[in-house]
């Protein structure tokens, strides 16, 4: 590329400005909508998970049995909060990389709408006892096609802005967004009229199931995760990107091994026998794809310790990329067939895994993101310092339970689960203590985002500080750590040859 | 690197996958060819179809509107992925009379008129495949099968054994209803009033009765058959 196609400073800030100011009402409706999912998720988690350690917890109404709040919360969690999330930062990132305005903000709202109508229907289906069953996809079988048809009216326009990009560099966080565009419509399309419209084998209609689970983690939120993180890491820190063979290595690989994964949890079902081997395999090697962006993300945002200490929006991706690290650990220490998945195959650490997928990393790295980008569509500056500091640590010790439960609950309940000579109530009992873990986790959860729903409100409310300097965790007046505007956007020290 | 080279990649990555694990698998198990019986090795011929009575599709519709797959799994598996056949009354009974040891691995066929086998995600309680088996031969091997299964569906610490289950009450799917004439034959036998009964509802009986169903222990054509040779014939 060469160097007159770089545009004039204050041209390129007026750009900015306007492609902001295109996606503001798409942008913030996602975000709070997201929210207020999360936060209806997490109340769900709470009532559910007490109900695992004092079942008479609630139990006189059908619609507070365990069977249906949890998969009620779980999937609150994932299509109203994750997904949600998910298009916010896409629909931005997607824009700003791209450099195009936004021109269709009228249908995504629309869409959104529809997508929150049967986010809706959905919970109150599985509340009202019409869920279908199956893991992650218990909304009554009219909603998917809703979704599916709000997503792509949501997310084409991305796809049509890149398509449409001034020539030359693409940054690896479009490779990400792109990727996840692409594969989520096929997995979700694949497990709905498999399992829906076409049902085949019983048993393979599980298997399935599981691997849309996986897929849905892997390919869909860890892609638009990492594609937030690799731009939040050197946008904030205003350093380049640590290495580009180092991120095509953590982008490829994740692509060929992602895939295959999800049917371990099959092991010793009947299915073909090679089927939970690739899926223990793959699980396994997450962890190469996982460790590459992680050491990549973090080497880049580590040059500069200030703004990690100084930067909500770098605090966040950070404690969510270490979580990614963890979580690529957790699938290599829980998935060896013939040591720990027959352990961890019906224990709690599932759970705790999903949690830590979804939360400890992609929750956290949106949360980054909102941070960066609600004061930049609204043009306002975040409010308080320590109503971001409460959400960070509360935050931090639910999800480090969660870890806690993911790592060794599912181990000890599994080892409890193989020990035959012992009545049953023995493993059953021994999964209490974590139990309580995993509700105690769910109140700091539920603490530290009263704080970020607060504070996104007054946002929303357009009621931010009016300023020029951004609201940071340290109280220095020293320079901006967010670095000058536009060094990783398609010009500037981050443009190194990506191709 | 062009965006459609980019496109062809990503597509090429998932897609290989995707066949592999998912598109012919799907297909291969379900156009799954019947098993033929051996009069050598079976002592019969024809084909292996595992029968099985009860509600078994409006009832397996209740077992998922109401998330039993969250915490009970449907599945015995084999000793080289766990030790489920160990247990004494998991795979079958390990002692049942004539029959013997009936303990078996959970097999393609047990799924049978069911539309997603309801493999489970956790054992939070104990697995269901033989459930039916369980509560006939061992819980209620003095008394009616379906009594003991609601009563514990309405209050699963209601048995003293019983005492530390995690299992929620399902008291949602029983009504109270006024006694006329005789109580009711499927009446649970506490709760209620001088004039008043607990009587399952259209669920609880569906449910019942798939639970009642799942006897995942009968004997098996030789070539399903994986357990130990038997010592004497």
């Amino acid at each position: 590329m060469s160097s007159d196609s770089i545009p004039h400073p204050t041209q390129d800030a007026l750009l900015r400005a306007s492609i902001d100011r295109s996606l503001r009402h798409p942008v913030m409706f996602f975000m709070t909508s997201g929210a207020a999912w999360l936060a209806v998720s997490i109340i769900l988690g709470i009532i559910s998970s007490a109900k695992v350690h004092s079942p008479g917890f609630l139990d006189q109404c059908a619609w507070l049995t365990y069977g249906r709040t949890f998969p009620a919360h779980i999937n609150a969690l994932v299509y109203g909060w994750g997904f949600q999330a998910a298009f916010a930062v896409i629909i931005w990132l997607m824009a700003r990389l791209s450099r195009q305005e936004c021109r269709s903000a009228g249908i995504i709202l629309t869409a959104g709408h529809i997508w929150n109508l049967a986010v809706s229907l959905g919970v109150i289906g599985i509340l009202s006892g019409n869920g279908t069953g199956m893991p992650w996809m218990e909304f009554p079988s009219f909603t998917w096609p809703v979704l599916l048809a709000s997503y792509f009216a949501i997310v084409v326009w991305s796809f049509i802005q890149f398509r449409v990009r001034p020539e030359g560099h693409v940054y690896i966080s479009q490779w990400y967004i792109l990727a996840a565009i692409v594969w989520f419509p096929w997995i979700f399309l694949t497990a709905n009229l498999l399992l829906n419209c076409f049902p085949g084998h019983p048993v393979m209609g599980a298997g399935i199931n599981a691997w849309y689970k996986s897929s849905l983690i892997f390919l869909f939120f860890t892609p638009v995760g990492l594609g937030a993180a690799y731009y939040l890491a050197p946008k904030v820190s205003g350093r380049p990107i640590h290495s580009y063979s180092l991120a095509k290595l953590g982008f490829w690989s994740l692509a060929i091994i992602a895939p295959w994964a999800g049917m371990q949890k099959l092991i010793g079902a009947p299915v073909p026998y090679f089927l939970p081997y690739v899926g223990a395999a793959a699980t396994v090697l997450i962890f190469i794809p996982a460790a590459c962006a992680g050491a990549n993300i973090l080497r880049t945002a580590f040059f500069s310790k200030e703004a990690v200490a100084e930067s909500p929006s770098l605090r966040f991706s950070i404690a969510g990329v270490i979580s990614l690290v963890v979580m690529g650990a957790a699938a290599l220490l829980l998935n060896l067939p013939g040591s720990t998945l027959k352990l961890t195959q019906f224990s709690i650490s599932g759970y705790g895994f999903e949690l830590l997928a979804l939360y400890a990393f992609f929750s956290f790295v949106m949360f980054g993101a909102i941070y960066f980008i609600v004061p930049r569509v609204t043009r306002r500056e975040w409010l308080s310092r320590r109503l971001i500091t409460m959400h960070f640590f509360f935050s931090i010790y639910g999800i480090m339970a969660v870890a806690m439960v993911a790592l060794f609950g599912g181990l000890q309940q599994g080892m409890a689960q193989e020990s035959w000579q012992l009545p049953w109530i023995n493993a059953a009992i021994s999964t209490r203590p974590y139990a309580w873990a995993a509700t105690i986790a769910w109140c700091f959860i539920l603490f530290s985002n009263v704080f970020f729903f607060i504070h996104l409100t007054l946002m929303w409310l357009r009621l931010g500080r009016r300023s020029s300097h951004p609201t940071l965790l340290v109280s220095s007046h020293g320079s901006s750590p967010h670095g000058s505007e536009g060094d990783i956007d398609n010009t500037g020290s981050g443009h190194a040859a990506a191709h | 690197m062009s965006l459609r080279t980019f496109i062809l990649g990503l597509s090429a990555s998932f897609g290989i996958a995707w066949l592999a694990v998912i598109v012919v698998p799907y297909f291969k198990m379900r156009d799954m060819a019947p098993i033929q019986l051996s009069e050598e090795t079976d002592g019969t011929t024809g084909i292996f179809y595992p029968k099985r009575t009860g509600r078994v599709a409006d009832g397996a519709l209740v077992y998922a509107e109401n998330g039993c797959y969250l915490c009970h799994t449907q599945v015995v598996r084999p000793t080289y992925a766990g030790n489920d056949l160990y247990r004494p009354d998991w795979g079958g009974l390990k002692d049942d009379g004539d029959r013997g040891d009936t303990r078996r691995e959970t097999n393609a066929f047990d799924f049978t008129y069911e539309k997603f086998a309801q493999i489970g995600v956790s054992r939070l309680g104990p697995d269901l495949s033989n459930i039916g088996r369980r509560v006939e031969s061992i819980y209620a091997s003095k008394g009616d099968p379906a009594t003991w299964l609601y009563a514990h569906l309405y209050n699963p610490r209601y048995r003293p054994e019983l005492r530390a289950s995690m299992c929620p009450s399902y008291r949602f799917m029983f009504e109270e209803k006024q006694i006329k004439g005789r109580r009711s034959l499927d009446a649970l036998p506490f709760g209620g009033s001088e004039t008043t009964e607990l009587v399952p509802t259209s669920d609880a009986k569906a449910l019942i009765s798939y639970l009642l169903s799942l006897k995942k222990d009968q004997a098996v054509p030789a070539v399903l058959n994986f357990g130990p040779a038997k010592k004497d014939g």
